[in-house]
């Protein structure tokens, strides 16, 4: 049987690293989720933000770890041989860059806890304007959980959640909040930037005419006596 | 480890005996839970007889020994919306319009379609053996007593003996097949990029074998075959030359050209994912059985200033 494909869902690293609790069904070949503190049951995640380095796990072990940063956090992200397509732009990629990444999210039991990374499926470069909108993006769906969270406490994974959890929802708004005004302010600096630009390109154009007039100077200039002819 | 699972064992079978235990009740009989506790344990745990199978012949033999028929037990599933479907095995009743009908192509099946209501539409499949009147296209019915299963990687429903249906004279709404998605493309599959099609069926031919028609003669096309996700939902889309060239500036004679300057048809295919692949996109779209057919795709572009705000004035002040 073919399995449904699962949806990328969207949350701060805040909050993913903060995810312990796995939940696997009964049955082979059935997803493994990881519960969120927000109640959010999610297997594949989406995320945008600045690659901050990759290192190769042992040397020329093809095995790559990077980290992500978002406004609230960052994201471990291993890709090795099993994800080709991934390893392919992480070979080729100068951290730092901007970066969106798909992947599955996969927990790691070790002795001293439990360790959260994303495995890529794909990597590719963008541009910040894809980031500033995941920021806002994986803010409106952690502002909804937060507030199921509240409302629905009766249902099955928001229960857990709270069983498991007992998230402080408090501390989960001040960061959605926090994001929001980095890429908010961002966008304010930048209205002033283009406005800036707009004035340089002004007076680029008449520093431009001036320098026409130079050479059009230079060409009348009688060069012979200098060059001795 | 062991111990949990007994736990987990012990909660499955009181809740099934609460449910059944529950129904009996609802039509007025007492029945003793210890024994169908006992029969569900042996039956469930002792001979690994699925969950459903279970519950039935626990039904049935309760039935049969308090001589009550199905009819006087009235086990009516509850009332769902079709668009909370999503986990097979369930026992569900709804409302909704017969979409489409198609053709049975199995003895077995008298009737196969797609049924929908304002939440979404699914595919339903009417067992030859269950005995049911048909439906026609385009009218509504109240669907009681019907199994979720999943076929293929998508949610289905199915009419079966104890199902029934009953012709309404409203008209159930379908949603919009028109819809507008914002999303990030987060896939973009192996076959696309500079693929050849069969000059005769128009299929994709891989190493030069068509599907259909083995070796043949091909021509050049360029799509792309891709996933949009909203952290909600994911869309299957696929992308013509057209719309990749209005999004990359490559149409099919520039895509052409990449491969022959590069020697490898699959360079194509890597520019277009660095071009395209993790960032987002509006499209409009009509929706079909799998793929959202894309009228309209563009790279997403919007003013967040505003939404920001809003977002900030619903999560309170600090506290």
């Amino acid at each position: 049987m073919m399995m449904k494909r699962e949806v990328a869902k969207r949350l701060f690293a805040f909050e993913l690293n903060r995810s312990n609790h796995k939940i696997s069904q009964n049955g082979e070949k059935t997803p493994i989720y990881v519960l969120t503190p927000t109640g959010e049951k999610c297997n594949r995640v989406f995320i945008v933000g600045v690659l901050l380095d990759k290192e190769e796990i042992r040397p020329d072990s093809n095995f790559w770890r990077m980290r992500v940063s978002d406004p609230t956090g960052v994201f471990v992200c291993t890709a090795g041989r099993y994800q080709p397509e991934a390893l392919e732009v992480v070979l080729e990629i100068e951290p730092p860059e901007m970066v969106a990444i798909v992947g599955k999210v996969n927990v790691f039991e070790g002795e001293s806890g439990t360790y959260i990374s994303i495995r890529p499926e794909a990597v590719s470069i963008v541009e910040s304007e894809a980031r500033d909108y995941w920021v806002y993006e994986t803010a409106q769906r952690t502002v909804e959980r937060i507030e199921r969270m509240e409302t629905e406490r009766d249902s099955e994974d928001i229960a857990l959640a709270w069983q498991v959890y007992n998230p402080d929802l408090n501390e989960y708004r001040q960061k959605v909040r926090e994001a929001l005004i980095v890429i908010k302010e961002e966008f304010e600096t930048f209205k002033v930037r283009e406005e800036e630009k707009k004035e340089e390109v002004k007076e680029e154009k008449d520093a431009d005419l001036e320098l026409d007039e130079l050479e059009f100077e230079e060409e009348e200039w009688d060069l012979s006596d200098i060059l001795g002819e | 480890m062991k111990g949990e699972l007994v736990e987990e064992k012990v909660e499955i079978i009181s809740k099934l005996t609460e449910q059944i235990t529950e129904k009996f009740k609802r039509s007025g009989y007492e029945v003793n839970p210890k024994e169908i506790s006992k029969r569900l344990e042996l039956l469930m745990f002792e001979f690994k007889v699925p969950e459903r199978e279970a519950i039935r012949t626990v039904n049935n033999y309760l039935m049969k020994e308090l001589d009550v028929s199905r009819e006087q037990l009235s086990m009516e599933s509850p009332f769902i919306k079709i668009g909370e479907i999503t986990r097979p095995n369930q026992w569900v009743s709804f409302k909704a319009k017969i979409v489409q009908l198609w053709d049975s192509t199995s003895p077995n099946v008298s009737q196969v379609g797609l049924v929908g209501d304002e939440t979404g539409i699914i595919k339903f499949v009417t067992w030859a053996k269950s005995g049911k009147p048909e439906v026609a296209e385009g009218k509504s019915y109240i669907f009681r007593n019907l199994v979720t299963d999943s076929f293929g990687g998508r949610m289905q429903v199915n009419v079966n003996r104890n199902s029934e249906i009953e012709e309404i004279a409203e008209d159930v709404p379908l949603p919009p097949r028109e819809i507008k998605v914002t999303g990030a493309l987060i896939a973009i599959q192996q076959n696309s990029g500079l693929i050849q099609r069969c000059n005769e069926c128009r299929r994709t031919v891989s190493k030069g074998i068509c599907p259909v028609h083995g070796k043949t003669e091909s021509y050049d096309d360029l799509r792309i075959k891709g996933v949009l996700d909203d952290g909600e939902n994911f869309y299957e889309i696929i992308l013509n030359e057209d719309n990749i060239k209005a999004l990359t500036g490559i149409g099919l004679e520039e895509a052409k050209k990449i491969a022959k300057e590069n020697l490898e048809r699959g360079v194509v295919l890597q520019t277009l994912r660095n071009r395209l692949l993790g960032k987002y996109f509006t499209v409009n779209g009509t929706r079909g059985e799998r793929y959202l057919i894309v009228n309209e795709i563009d790279f997403f572009r919007d003013e967040l200033g505003e939404k920001i705000d809003e977002l900030l004035t619903r999560l309170g002040a600090e506290q």
